[in-house]
């Protein structure tokens, strides 16, 4: 496993020294942005709108689909059922099809995406149940059409929910981003397998872990900033 | 106006199916005010939900103006229902838009253009009073606020039936009174019909000019509010009544529950009933208001030594009805009103 990925990792012989740290890290770590973020935005756009499709085909729904809804309910709990290492090593040949390798930052995407999106669905599904059914049927009362409603009073009510699943969303993909790693997917996780763990590393296994605790820190404070700001009563009353 | 032909719903099928609403029927005119009450689980929010077309009926019409909205296909019901304003019970409004945004809500799903929903909007917060509150989120409002925002979002495309859904349920005696006012003068301004769906007996009295009673899915009772009030024989008539605590009569007089049971009592019967018998009428629990210019209410008296007969003549001579009530003592019995209510001061509001 110590192939280069994508040609940017700078491999020395010896223990790192200190100095060398940035030329290692930073390209690793602008993988695992890219990483991330093209996943949260395949996440995003397959998730939510598959989270306000199971929320209305279930019973009490807009539209209530009982048989779909099942159905898709089941897919979405064995997605989410899998430890991400085994459901990663599971579909390899769907990933090879896919981009036709099952290295690299374009083979990590696939498995990262498919279990986001089972768990952004989730997060979805459930705070559009937070959302009091009193809303929805003023909506429905004040003439709305299904997609209005889902918009402006399901969606727009639950925004504040969805947010603050988004910012868990994103530090669990940090996460899987890591764990995609051990595959030679690139970015954090890949140097922190490599160099801290195989080669016993310690300043690399430090620094990643830092960098790691930085990032998912600086994500759920700007999480939470969001989730304020969206929120009329915690935005206009600054306790 | 809107009318309900043997609306009936039902939900299950076969040996499983319940009945929730069974057959109504009533009529409400333009500019008139019907309340309908009952007990918890006796179908009101079935019958609100199948009024403003959330629900459709099982069988029977819900016809509004003359056009039978009920049958429609799902695509016309969604415009049918924009002829039929909804003012839900404690407002019910999107918690991340503000008042304003609140009342523009049906005018978006319309795809009214912005200029002209601004101009709507602030036509409507005027009209229920909330200038200065336009661009207050709902957590910034009080109950009775927030219910103005709701009626002004009810009233957004200008329906010609107003459903209030428990509208004043939830809020405090004062609130309630300014929003019952508020809906009053709306339905005179607008000519609006009004369902006025309730479980509160007090509000019914200051709004309804109708009443009906629901139970179990059927209108038991229904008639104008003041026939009603005036009606001891009325089961919907007594339950009207506020509930009193009454004062022990002396240990030498009957207590006596009276009624008023005529639309011309006069104000000062205490005193002729009093001359009319020689014998002095203590006075020990009275509710008695204006309905529709009429004087309503009861009154608990205690009446020393006179025959039971000649009390009652007396009464019936002043338009009211009398019962000699020891059973009322201990809230038992025949007695229409048991005085259950802890705490309520006899109200002498109205009276002359």
């Amino acid at each position: 496993m110590s192939a280069v990925v994508g040609g940017s990792i700078y491999v020395p012989r010896a223990d790192v020294p200190v100095a060398e740290l940035p030329a290692l890290l930073l390209p690793a770590y602008g993988e695992t942005v890219v990483m991330v973020g093209i996943v949260m935005a395949i996440v995003l756009v397959v998730g939510t709108p598959l989270g306000v499709l199971l929320h209305n085909a279930a019973p009490g729904g807009l539209f209530e689909r009982p048989a779909l809804h099942a159905v898709l309910g089941w897919i979405i709990s064995v997605g989410r059922s899998l430890p991400f290492l085994i459901l990663m090593a599971s579909i390899v040949p769907f990933t090879r099809f896919l981009t036709g390798t099952n290295i690299g930052i374009a083979a990590a995407v696939v498995p990262m995406s498919l279990a986001g999106i089972a768990f952004f669905t989730r997060i979805v599904e459930n705070a559009l149940r937070s959302v009091p059914p009193s809303i929805v049927r003023v909506a429905r009362a004040s003439g709305g059409s299904n997609l209005q409603i889902m918009r402006s009073a399901q969606f727009g009510e639950a925004v504040p929910a969805v947010l603050g699943g988004l910012t868990i969303q994103v530090i669990a993909m940090i996460e899987y981003s890591a764990i995609a790693g051990t595959i030679g997917a690139g970015g954090i996780g890949y140097v922190a397998v490599t160099y801290g763990y195989q080669r016993f590393d310690n300043t690399v296994m430090l620094a990643t872990i830092l960098i790691l605790v930085a990032t998912v820190a600086f994500v759920q404070v700007a999480g939470d900033r969001l989730v304020r700001w969206v929120t009329p009563q915690k935005r206009l009353q600054r306790a | 106006m809107i009318s309900l032909n043997e609306l009936t719903k039902t939900y299950g099928r076969g040996a499983d199916s319940v009945t929730v609403l069974d057959r109504l029927n009533f009529e409400v005119g333009a500019g008139e005010i019907f309340a309908v009450t009952g007990p918890s689980g006796a179908g009101k929010s079935t019958l609100a939900q199948c009024i403003n077309l959330l629900e459709r009926p099982t069988s029977g019409s819900v016809v509004v103006n003359g056009e039978d909205l009920s049958s429609l296909p799902e695509k016309r019901l969604r415009a049918a229902r924009r002829r039929i304003g909804t003012v839900f019970q404690s407002a019910s409004l999107l918690s991340r838009r503000t008042a304003s945004e609140n009342i523009a809500l049906p005018l978006e799903y319309l795809g009214v253009t912005p200029g002209e929903i601004r101009a709507r909007v602030g036509e409507l917060i005027d009209r229920v009073g909330l200038g200065p509150k336009a661009h207050s989120y709902p957590f910034q409002l009080s109950g009775g606020q927030a219910q103005r925002v709701g009626i002004a979002r009810a009233l957004a495309l200008r329906p010609a039936i107003l459903l209030a859904d428990e509208a004043t349920s939830g809020l405090d005696p004062d609130t309630t009174s300014s929003v019952v006012e508020l809906l009053k003068q709306l339905r005179t301004d607008l000519d609006l019909t009004v369902v006025f769906i309730t479980h509160e007996m007090d509000t019914v009295r200051q709004i309804a000019d109708s009443v009906a009673r629901l139970e179990r899915g059927r209108i038991v009772e229904t008639g104008a509010l003041v026939d009603l009030l005036t009606d001891h024989g009325s089961p919907l008539g007594r339950a009207l009544q506020p509930r009193l605590r009454f004062a022990a009569a002396d240990d030498d007089a009957a207590t006596w529950y009276v009624t008023y049971d005529s639309a011309d009592v006069p104000g000062d019967w205490i005193q002729r009933v009093s001359v009319d018998l020689a014998v002095p009428v203590h006075l020990l629990g009275a509710s008695v208001e204006t309905v529709h210019g009429i004087n309503t209410g009861s009154a608990t008296l205690g009446i020393a030594a006179a025959s039971d007969d000649a009390v009652r003549a007396v009464l019936a001579k002043y338009g009211l009805s009398g019962t000699p009530d020891a059973s009322r003592e201990t809230g038992v019995g025949g007695a229409p009103v048991s005085p259950v209510r802890s705490g309520a001061v006899p109200a002498l509001e109205g009276a002359a």
